[in-house]
């Protein structure tokens, strides 16, 4: 097996006197999707912190050959390690098209970033048509579509996708799904963390659960699928 | 009905200057949330830069222009970059407290360098005008007008098309996803408020060539650019502009019909009801 592009083992991270992680391990592989699955508030969205380094956290966090731990948040973002943020984040009052030129502020590779628009645009057709639309006007799956371009437009070797399905139809959040599937087959590693686990489930490889702050089941996700602890706790059945 | 005219131009050719003095003021309070009471002050620093050039320099004061922006532009930038990015997006209190205090430091230390008296920025086509149809068109006034809206538009066109300016919209629209790609907003701050104060120095400059600029010239300009970029929008130019166009010709209209006296009670009261009518969009920009 290849060197993982994410490892993280024995991550403790928390806010100021506050430890929220203790331990947290989690690996992933190039061309992997991987899901990171837990309740409100069981510190998903703070793994993420930790890793972008936007809070402090001791342990082992390398990514793609570096040791994150000595990386600010830019230099963990220019090495492709890219977030789709909770709740979006758009720039409301700016076209489409200039939010994902955001998306590429940091790139200078013109021709590079001309082909990411062709690929971003041929993912979602939806957003070439409204590319002149204020953001912001945008229906709630487009923005998030909106969100993902703008993610892909930062040429990601890591899609960190944060609670993507939040507030959104049964159906969007399938096209959605496809996208990531998608994305993955043209070499872009995905980490999904979700609250609507069966969703997360139909698109990963292999799941990791979180409940306050450790990682309480890890495997394939047709190992996890079939866990009756993770059956009665993320998937309704009794 | 020709007076009326005359009246009519007057204020478009002032309100134009008004509406590139409050652009600076707007561009700022947008991005960085900071009501700047001190932009009156740097318009009255722009003056006295155009002011010297002329007069010791030899250049033409709508030469000199440039080299007062860049000069503001620079000053502009340092005073964020090591004095004001430490209570950048804090609360509104302290900004008008610090930015206050500046005002009082440059207004006096205008004093002490330029003293009280008046300047004038007096080239040798001051007098000239053209006249069309009745109505007297100054060709310093009109010059002033007509780089007043070139600056507006370009200002626009930087900020609409340019990546640093879509940078510095994106900040102001969403500081958490600007930073989350890769955005410096501590560079973004200081270059827009070097452009502010760039604006605000071709401000005082072209006011130097229209009227009379002394050390104490900046609490009224303040008032009046905080009025019209709230009446205008913060984050569009040509709305500013207009702003600058509607108090213009409502204080010309004013002097003709009641009395010049009466000019600062009009851009005051409007003060007054800006403040009344929107305070939601004065305060909810935290």
């Amino acid at each position: 097996m290849s060197a993982p592009l994410l490892e993280i083992a024995g991550l403790s991270a928390g806010y100021g006197e506050v430890p929220v992680l203790s331990g947290v391990g989690l690996v992933i592989q190039p061309g992997e999707i991987v899901t990171l699955v837990g309740s409100n508030g069981a510190g998903k969205t703070t793994l993420l912190r930790a890793v972008s380094r936007v809070i402090a956290g001791r342990g082992t966090l390398r990514f793609d050959g570096h040791d994150l731990l000595t990386h600010t948040p830019e230099q963990v973002f220019g090495l492709g390690l890219v977030q789709v943020p909770e709740g979006r984040q758009l720039f409301d009052k700016m076209s489409v098209e200039d939010n994902l030129k955001m998306g590429a502020y940091r790139r200078k590779d013109e021709a590079g970033i001309a082909r990411s628009f062709e690929r971003v645009y041929e993912l979602f057709p939806r957003m070439k048509e409204r590319r002149t639309q204020i953001a912001g006007s945008l229906s709630g799956g487009e923005q998030q579509m909106c969100a993902i371009a703008r993610a892909l437009m930062a040429a990601p070797k890591l899609l960190a996708v944060d609670e993507m399905s939040l507030g959104l139809a049964p159906v969007v959040v399938d096209q959605l799904l496809a996208v990531l599937a998608e994305i993955r087959k043209q070499g872009v590693t995905v980490l999904l963390v979700e609250q609507d686990v069966f969703a997360a489930f139909t698109v990963a490889d292999r799941g990791y659960v979180m409940e306050t702050g450790r990682i309480v089941r890890e495997g394939a996700i047709s190992v996890l699928s079939n866990d009756p602890e993770v059956q009665k706790a993320y998937l309704g059945v009794q | 009905m020709q007076l009326f005219a005359q009246i009519l131009v007057n204020g478009i050719l002032l309100g134009g200057l008004y509406g590139l003095m409050a652009l600076g003021m707007g561009l700022v309070w947008g991005v960085l949330n900071i009501v700047n009471l001190a932009h009156g002050a740097l318009i009255m620093l722009g003056g006295y830069a155009v002011y010297y050039l002329y007069t010791k320099g030899g250049i033409d004061p709508f030469a000199a222009l440039p080299i007062a922006m860049v000069l503001l532009f620079l000053f502009g930038y340092l005073l964020q970059r090591f004095l004001l990015n430490l209570i950048v997006r804090s609360a509104q209190l302290n900004t008008l407290l610090i930015t206050f205090g500046l005002d009082v430091v440059f207004v006096y230390l205008a004093q002490l360098l330029f003293s009280a008296d008046f300047r004038t920025i007096n080239p040798p086509y001051a007098g000239s005008n053209i006249d069309v149809g009745g109505v007297t068109i100054p060709y310093a006034q009109l010059a002033a007008f007509l780089v007043a809206i070139f600056l507006a538009a370009i200002l626009f066109l930087f900020l609409d098309r340019t990546r640093t300016g879509r940078a510095i919209r994106a900040t102001a629209q969403n500081l958490t996803a600007a930073r989350l790609y890769g955005v410096n907003p501590r560079r973004i701050y200081a270059l827009t408020f070097g452009t502010g104060a760039a604006l605000a120095g071709a401000a005082g400059g072209l006011y130097g060539v229209v009227s009379q600029i002394t050390p104490y010239i900046g609490v009224t300009l303040t008032a009046k650019s905080f009025v019209i970029a709230i009446l205008g929008g913060l984050d569009k130019p040509i709305g500013v502009i207009l702003g600058g166009l509607l108090l213009g010709i409502a204080e010309a209209m004013t002097a003709l019909y009641l009395d010049p006296t009466f000019t600062d009670i009009i851009s005051f009261g409007l003060l007054v009801l800006v403040l009344v009518a929107k305070p939601a969009q004065i305060l909810g920009r935290a």
